[in-house]
């Protein structure tokens, strides 16, 4: 992990030409930026691709980074907006309960109706609109906090609490909808 | 169907995220003793929490990421002009516009049709080509770029003022 200053004494380096040292940097953050892309995309090689172009771009604008903020938040914004351009162009869906491969096996049937349980959530997931599937998704990223993905969605703190909770219950809703609609057709 | 208050569904999150103090969570727990509804609506709630701690976990970019990364940083970042470039430019468009206005009103441009001459390149007394004869109309022509520059300046209000204007209103509300 680096800290803030070893990042600003990077930002340093790079700016005064020693480009070799953002390696470092991708380094540090790549697997976030990329799971934020991944996350947005729902396609590895779209968000490789958009998390590559990201780290391009936040080289290119790095003399503009103020330092008043913490660099992962700047980066992150980068790569969330780039993302969404990737998604506007190619009018990619979200990975649809339709197209994930289900492996059923012997297990026990508690477990069994728990992991169904977590397929309809998923199927549930395609009922929300689409920036409360990300504020969710982002929300939900291991060790992302609200400030982080409300500072990296450029949205207020407060609003994206009463989104994420609201998508929550929506979820919860649709769960049990589903849950009713399967249980009629058996 | 029984529908809970906002005020139970929050404290249920609050409850399955840990945020209850003590009291509030025994309390809570007594209710959920009695009330099937409650109870249901949290076994709902804790199967979508699993369901999106499950999926928070991180992905892992490719090996050679940060050497595509590296490779790339000469590439060239797409074309577009800044807000500032663009509100420039469309003041450029608007007193350009206003200028030709002007000149228009004035009757700069109200000489009658004249005739553009294109002479034939070559003469000689073999080959007799005829001058050529086109009718030229000045307020046409500058009535046309007028459009055009109208048109442009349409184009600038919308892509550096309107365009993200709405964009941090919607960005906002959502």
């Amino acid at each position: 992990m680096i800290t803030q200053q070893e990042e600003y004494s990077l930002i340093d380096k790079i700016l005064a030409g020693d480009r070799q040292q953002y390696s470092i940097l991708v380094d540090g953050y790549k697997t976030y930026a990329f799971t934020i892309a991944f996350k947005i995309l729902g396609n590895r090689p779209e968000a490789e691709e958009a998390a590559q172009d990201a780290f391009i771009k936040s080289f290119h604008y790095l003399k503009s980074f103020n330092r008043q903020a913490k660099f992962s938040t700047w980066l992150y914004r980068i790569v969330f907006n780039t993302a969404i351009s990737y998604k506007r162009k190619s009018k990619q869906t979200f990975q649809s309960i339709d197209n994930t491969i289900v492996e059923y096996s012997d297990r026990a049937d508690k477990q069994m109706e728990r992991d169904d349980k977590q397929l309809y959530v998923a199927k549930a997931m395609d009922s929300l609109n689409e920036a409360d599937r990300l504020a969710i998704q982002l929300f939900y990223i291991k060790e992302f906090s609200l400030e982080e993905v409300a500072e990296t969605m450029g949205q207020n703190m407060n609003t994206l609490k009463v989104r994420i909770h609201r998508a929550r219950l929506r979820l919860a809703d649709e769960l049990k909808k589903i849950l009713k609609e399967e249980a009629l057709t058996l | 169907m029984n529908k809970l208050s906002q005020e139970k569904e929050e404290r249920l999150l609050r409850y399955l995220d840990g945020e209850l103090d003590k009291e509030a969570s025994q309390q809570l727990e007594v209710e959920l003793q009695t009330s099937e509804v409650l109870q249901n609506r949290l076994n709902d709630l804790r199967v979508v929490r699993t369901f999106l701690l499950q999926k928070g976990t991180l992905e892992s970019p490719s090996k050679n990421f940060t050497q595509k990364v590296m490779s790339g940083l000469d590439k060239k970042l797409a074309n577009s002009f800044s807000p500032r470039q663009g509100l420039l430019l469309l003041v450029g468009t608007i007193v350009a516009s206003g200028i030709a206005l002007a000149l228009l009103s004035a009757g700069v441009f109200d000489a009658p049709t004249v005739p553009l001459v294109v002479d034939a390149p070559l003469k000689n007394n073999w080959l007799n080509i005829p001058s050529i004869s086109i009718p030229f109309n000045g307020k046409i022509l500058v009535n046309g770029i007028l459009i055009l520059n109208l048109g442009l300046a349409l184009i600038l209000l919308d892509r550096t003022i309107l365009k993200p204007i709405f964009q941090k209103r919607i960005s906002s509300e959502v």
